[in-house]
C-alpha cells in the first residue's frame, strides 16, 4: 500500500528525464504527483481512525547484518504529513515558472524530493529513516544553488553545512540508541530502551534535539533558514517551509518523544522554554524585517516553537495541536511563501519600504492582496481559519502543563497580527506608486495554487474535525505511552541513581 | 514652425518645454503617438461633451430651481434638437464642417441602448450608471462656481444688484403659486441667489463646452483626412478656435412658461474666452477641488491649501489612478469617453499595460495629454492676444514671450504636476 508513495514520484523523475520534449516536464510531473497525492488520499480514506498504531506495513529484509530493512508504515502522525508533501508538490510545480530554465531538471529534482520526504515519514527502520533524510538535501541544494537569488552560493552551502550536521546527530543519536539498548535490528519497533541509564538517555536524546532542532529549526540553531529561505526560488521555499522543516517536528515526535518518554517527561520544561524563545524571538525578528520573504520566514520560527510547546507539554491534546499545527502551518506558510512569490516576480521587488497600494483594483494585484490578507489572518490565529484551530488546540492543550510559557505564546500570537498588518498595510494598502505601477496582469491561471491552499486553509478552519480525526488515535496511544511507563520509568531511574 | 530662438537658452527647469512653445509648438512632445493619441481622446471626449453642454443648459434653462429635479439628467428631444451653433447648416460659423447641428449619431444610439446594447426603460439605464455621466460635468461646474476670483467680470456681476433683479422676477415668476418655495425664498432670499448663481455657471460651461465639442470633432474628422501631421497642428487649430468663438456672448436665460427671463442678458458683452474659457482652464485644469476621488485629503494636516487659489489638483495633476486620486475623478469621465473612443485607439489601448483591464487609467493618461495641449493652446492664445509675435524681430519683443512662457510653467514646477511624465511616451 505504501510503497507507490515511494515509487510513483521516482518513476515520474525518471520519466521526466527520458522524455524528449523538456517543456512537457511540469505536466508529467503533475501527472504523477496527482497519482502520489491521490493515492495519500485514498489511505487516508482506507486509514482506520481506531487504531493508534502503525498501519499498512511493509516489511522486506534487505541488509540483514546491517539491521538495515525495506520497512514502511504510517499512523496518524505521519499519513496527513503524506498528504501536505503531495499536495505542496502539486503547487511547487505551479510556482515560479516564468522563463525557467532547466525545467527539466527542476521538476526531476521536485519528485525526487516528494520521493525522499515520504520515504522519511513512512520508514519504520531507523537506517532507512536517515537515507531519506540524508538523501532529499542533495535535491534542495541543487535547487538552491541553481534557482536560486542572487547570494544563492552561499545560501545553499549554508543549508547543506547546517542540514548535514543535523543528519550526522541524529545518525549518531540513531547508532547509540540502537547499540547501547542492544536492540537487534534497528526496526523502529526493536527498540527499547528501558535498559539506557537516565545520562545515556539524556545524552541520545540531546542529539536527536539539536539534530531535528537544526530542521526545524529552532533558536539558536536557525540562522541557515532566513537565508535560505530568502534565497530560495519560492517553489523551493514552499517545499522548505512546507514540508521538509515538518520533518524536524516529525522526528522529534517520532524518535523523541515516542522513544524515550520519560527523559522526555524531565527535559519537557526546557523544551518548552526553548519553543517559547523560538516564538517570541521569530515575531520580534519578523517585526523587525523590511523584505516581506524575510519577515515570512521569521513567523515560520515563530510558529514551529508552538509545536515545540505542545509537544514538550505532553497532553492529548497538546500533541494533538503540535500535530495539526504542523499541517496547518505548512499549508499556510506554503500560501504565503507562494503570494510573496508572485508579489516579487510581479513587481521585481520585496522591500517594504518600495511596495505599497497592490490592492488597487486596475493596476494592482487585487486578487493576490486579498489572498495575502487571508493567509496573514490564518497566520494570526483568526477563527474559521485552519490556524486558529490548530494554535487554539496547541494552546489549550499546553496551558495546564506550563501556563507561562502558553501565556507567552499566546502573547506572541498577538506579535503575529502585528507583522502581519505591517506587512498588509505597506504592501496592499495605501496608494499604488504609479511609476512603477506597470506590472503585468495575472490571470486566475498564475494564481490557482494560492486559491486552492487558501479553500484548503478556509475549510479546515470551518471544519477543524477533518484535520484532527487522522491523528486523535494516534495521540492516545503516544501520550499513553509517554506518561503510563514514564512515570514507572523515572521512579527506576531515580532509584537506580540512588 | 520656427526653429531657432535669438535669446540665449533658458535656464528654467522645462528649458526645453519653453523652448518648444518659443518655437511654437506644444507642452505635449510631438511624436505620431502622441498626435494620435490627443486627437482620438478629442473625439471620444467631444460625443459626451455634446450631451453635457445640452444638459447644462437645460437645467440652467428649464429645470432652473426645481427643489427635486430628479430629471435633470433625462434630456428631452428638444434640447437634443438644439442646433450647436458651430455645426451644421444654421451654425453662426460652421467649425464642424460634416456635422450636423442637433445630437451626435452615436451619442444617439448610446442613449438609446447603452452599454448594455439593449433597449431598457430609461430609468434603468440611469441607475445602473448606463448613461452619459452629468456628474463629471456638474463637478467642472461647481469647481468654476467655487473658485471663481479668477479674472474677468462675470463673477462680480453674479453678485451686482442688477442680477439680484434679474434673479429676483425669475424666481418669482417660476414658484408663482407655490407659497411654501416663496415663503422660504422670502425667509432666504440668499440661498436663492446662489442656488441661481449656480445657474448661471452652468449655462456658462453649458455655453463654454457648445464651442468645444465642434472643434473636437472637426479635429477628429481633419485628422482622419490626413490634414494634421503633427502635435503643433492640432494645437494651431484649437488656438483658432478659440479666437473664432472668442467674442461669442455669455449668457443665462431662464424660460418659464412661454416667457424667457434674462437672468444674465447677452447685452452684458460677457465673452467666451474671458468669461468661459479662461477660468474654466484655471477652474478645472488647474485647481478643482480636492476631494473627487477616492482619497480624500486631511484638511486638518495641511493638505489642502489655505488659499483657493494654491489648489493644484487639476487634471494638469491628477493621479488618474484610482487610489489617492486628485482632481477630477477619473472614472465618470473616463467611463464616458470609453464608449465613444475611435478603433485605433482602442486598439492602441489594447496593446499596452493590461488593455481592456485598465483601459480607463490609460484612457485617463491620454486625456491629460490632451488637456496639456489644449492648456498649450491656450497659453500660445494669450500670448498672441496679450504679447508678441513667436518670430518678432525685437530681442525685448522675444524676453517678454520668455518671461510669459516661464511664468506659466512655473506653475507645473510643484511636484505633483505632471507635466515632465508626459514628456515621456511610457507614462500610460
Amino acid at each position: 500500500m505504501l510503497t507507490p508513495l515511494l515509487l510513483i514520484p521516482l518513476f515520474g523523475a525518471i520519466a521526466i528525464a527520458l522524455y524528449p520534449k523538456p517543456q512537457a516536464s511540469r505536466t508529467i510531473a503533475t501527472i504523477f504527483s496527482l497519482v502520489t497525492l491521490a493515492w495519500s488520499l485514498y489511505l487516508l480514506s482506507q486509514f482506520d481512525l481506531n487504531i493508534g498504531e502503525i498501519q499498512f506495513t511493509e516489511f522486506h529484509r534487505w541488509i540483514d547484518p546491517l539491521g538495515l530493512n525495506y520497512s514502511l508504515g504510517v499512523d496518524g502522525l505521519s499519513l496527513p504529513l503524506l498528504a501536505l508533501n503531495g499536495l505542496l508538490t502539486i503547487i511547487a510545480l505551479y510556482t515560479n515558472r516564468k522563463d525557467m530554465e532547466r525545467s527539466r531538471l527542476h521538476d526531476s529534482l521536485i519528485l525526487l524530493i516528494n520521493a525522499g520526504i515520504a520515504g522519511a515519514l513512512m520508514s519504520q527502520n531507523l537506517l532507512f529513516f536517515i537515507i531519506f533524510y540524508e538523501l532529499e538535501l542533495i535535491p534542495f541544494y541543487l535547487l538552491i544553488a541553481i534557482w536560486g537569488g542572487e547570494k544563492r552560493g552561499y545560501a545553499s552551502t549554508k543549508f547543506i553545512l547546517y542540514t548535514a550536521v543535523s543528519g550526522l546527530l541524529v545518525l549518531a543519536a540513531f547508532l547509540g540508541i540502537t547499540f547501547l539498548s542492544h536492540s537487534p535490528s534497528f526496526e523502529f519497533s526493536d527498540i527499547a530502551i528501558d535498559n539506557l541509564d537516565l545520562t545515556s538517555q539524556l545524552i541520545l536524546l540531546t542529539a536527536l534535539l539539536i539534530g531535528f532542532g537544526i530542521k526545524i529549526p529552532l533558536v539558536p540553531l536557525h540562522t541557515w533558514m532566513p537565508d535560505t529561505y530568502v534565497e530560495a526560488s519560492p517553489s523551493t521555499t514552499i517545499l522548505l517551509g512546507g514540508i521538509f522543516a515538518k520533518l524536524g517536528t516529525y522526528g522529534l515526535l517520532r524518535f523523541g518523544l515516542q522513544l524515550f518518554p520519560a527523559t522526555w517527561h524531565i527535559i519537557s520544561p526546557s523544551l518548552a522554554i526553548i519553543g517559547t524563545v523560538s516564538v517570541i524571538y521569530g515575531a520580534m525578528n519578523a517585526i523587525a524585517q523590511r523584505d516581506i520573504k524575510r519577515m515570512v520566514a521569521y513567523s515560520s520560527i515563530g510558529h514551529m516553537g508552538y509545536i515545540l510547546v505542545a509537544a514538550a507539554a505532553g497532553t492529548e491534546l497538546s500533541v494533538l495541536g503540535a500535530i495539526a499545527q504542523m499541517i496547518a502551518h505548512g499549508l499556510i506558510l506554503a500560501l504565503l511563501f507562494f503570494l510573496v512569490g508572485i508579489v516579487e516576480q510581479t513587481t521585481g521587488t520585496r522591500d517594504l519600504d518600495v511596495l505599497n497600494g497592490l490592492m488597487n483594483p486596475i493596476r494592482g494585484l487585487p486578487l493576490t492582496s486579498g489572498l495575502l490578507i487571508l493567509a496573514g489572518m490564518a497566520s494570526a490565529g483568526i477563527p474559521g481559519l485552519v490556524g486558529f484551530a490548530a494554535e487554539f488546540v496547541v494552546f489549550q492543550g499546553s496551558f495546564a502543563t506550563f501556563p507561562i510559557p502558553t501565556l507567552l505564546c499566546i502573547f506572541s500570537s498577538g506579535l503575529t497580527a502585528v507583522y502581519f498588518v505591517i506587512l498588509i498595510n505597506r504592501t496592499c494598502f495605501g496608494k499604488l506608486d504609479n511609476v512603477r505601477a506597470y506590472y503585468t496582469r495575472l490571470t486566475i491561471n498564475d494564481q490557482w495554487p494560492a486559491l486552492v491552499l487558501t479553500a484548503i486553509v478556509l475549510f479546515l478552519g470551518v471544519q477543524p474535525n477533518w484535520l484532527l480525526r487522522w491523528m486523535e488515535p494516534t495521540t492516545t496511544t503516544l501520550v499513553s505511552e509517554l506518561h503510563a511507563p514514564a512515570i514507572v520509568q523515572i521512579a527506576e531511574i531515580d532509584n537506580s541513581y540512588r | 514652425m520656427l526653429t531657432t530662438t535669438k535669446l540665449p537658452p533658458s535656464t528654467h527647469r522645462y528649458s526645453e518645454i519653453i523652448h518648444r512653445l518659443e518655437a511654437g509648438g506644444s507642452m505635449l512632445p510631438d511624436t505620431p503617438e502622441n498626435l494620435m493619441q490627443i486627437i482620438g481622446i478629442y473625439k471620444a471626449y467631444a460625443v459626451p461633451m455634446d450631451f453635457y453642454w445640452r444638459d447644462l443648459l437645460y437645467i440652467a434653462e428649464r429645470v432652473f430651481l426645481d427643489p427635486l429635479p430628479f430629471f435633470k439628467y433625462f434630456l428631452p428631444q428638444e434640447y437634443l434638437d438644439l442646433p450647436n451653433h458651430y455645426a451644421g447648416e444654421t451654425a453662426d460659423y460652421r467649425v464642424w464642417q460634416k456635422g450636423e447641428a442637433s445630437a451626435h449619431p452615436e451619442l444617439l444610439e448610446f442613449m438609446d441602448k447603452g452599454e448594455l446594447k439593449q433597449k431598457l426603460p430609461k430609468i434603468f439605464h440611469h441607475l445602473w450608471h448606463d448613461r452619459i455621466n452629468m456628474e463629471f460635468a456638474e463637478a467642472c461646474m461647481r469647481a468654476m462656481l467655487w473658485h471663481q476670483g479668477m479674472g474677468g467680470q462675470f463673477y462680480d456681476y453674479l453678485e451686482s444688484e442688477e442680477y439680484i433683479q434679474n434673479s429676483d422676477r425669475a424666481i418669482k415668476a417660476y414658484f408663482k403659486g407655490n407659497p411654501l418655495m416663496l415663503g422660504l425664498y422670502k425667509l432666504f432670499p440668499e440661498m436663492f441667489y446662489e442656488k441661481v448663481r449656480e445657474l448661471s455657471y452652468y449655462a456658462n460651461l453649458g455655453l463654454f463646452w457648445e464651442v468645444m465639442a465642434p472643434v473636437f470633432f472637426e479635429m477628429s474628422d481633419l485628422y482622419d483626412a490626413g490634414e494634421f501631421k503633427t502635435v503643433p497642428d492640432a494645437m494651431n487649430f484649437l488656438i483658432n478656435g478659440i479666437f473664432i468663438a472668442a467674442g461669442r456672448p455669455i449668457y443665462h436665460h431662464v424660460y418659464i412658461g412661454a416667457e424667457c427671463y434674462e437672468i444674465i442678458p447677452k447685452s452684458k458683452g460677457f465673452m467666451w474666452l474671458y468669461e468661459a474659457a479662461l477660468p474654466y482652464v484655471e477652474a478645472v485644469f488647474y485647481r478643482t477641488a480636492p476631494f473627487r476621488g477616492t482619497k480624500s485629503y486631511n484638511a486638518q494636516a495641511k493638505q489642502v491649501p489655505e488659499e483657493q487659489k494654491d489648489f493644484h489638483y487639476g487634471i494638469l495633476y491628477a493621479d488618474v489612478f484610482p487610489v489617492g486620486t486628485a482632481g477630477i475623478p477619473p472614472t465618470l469621465l473616463m467611463q464616458d469617453m470609453f464608449h465613444f473612443l475611435p478603433p485605433y485607439l482602442l486598439e492602441y489601448y489594447q496593446k499596452y499595460c493590461r488593455g481592456e483591464d485598465d483601459i480607463l487609467i490609460q484612457l485617463g493618461i491620454t486625456f491629460q495629454r490632451s488637456m496639456y495641449n489644449v492648456t498649450s493652446a491656450v497659453i500660445q492664445a494669450l500670448r498672441v492676444a496679450l504679447l508678441y509675435p513667436l518670430d518678432d524681430p525685437n530681442q525685448e519683443h522675444l524676453l517678454k514671450n520668455r518671461q510669459f512662457f516661464e511664468a506659466q510653467l512655473d506653475r507645473f514646477l510643484r511636484p505633483e504636476a505632471r507635466l515632465s511624465d508626459i514628456q515621456s511616451q511610457e507614462y500610460r
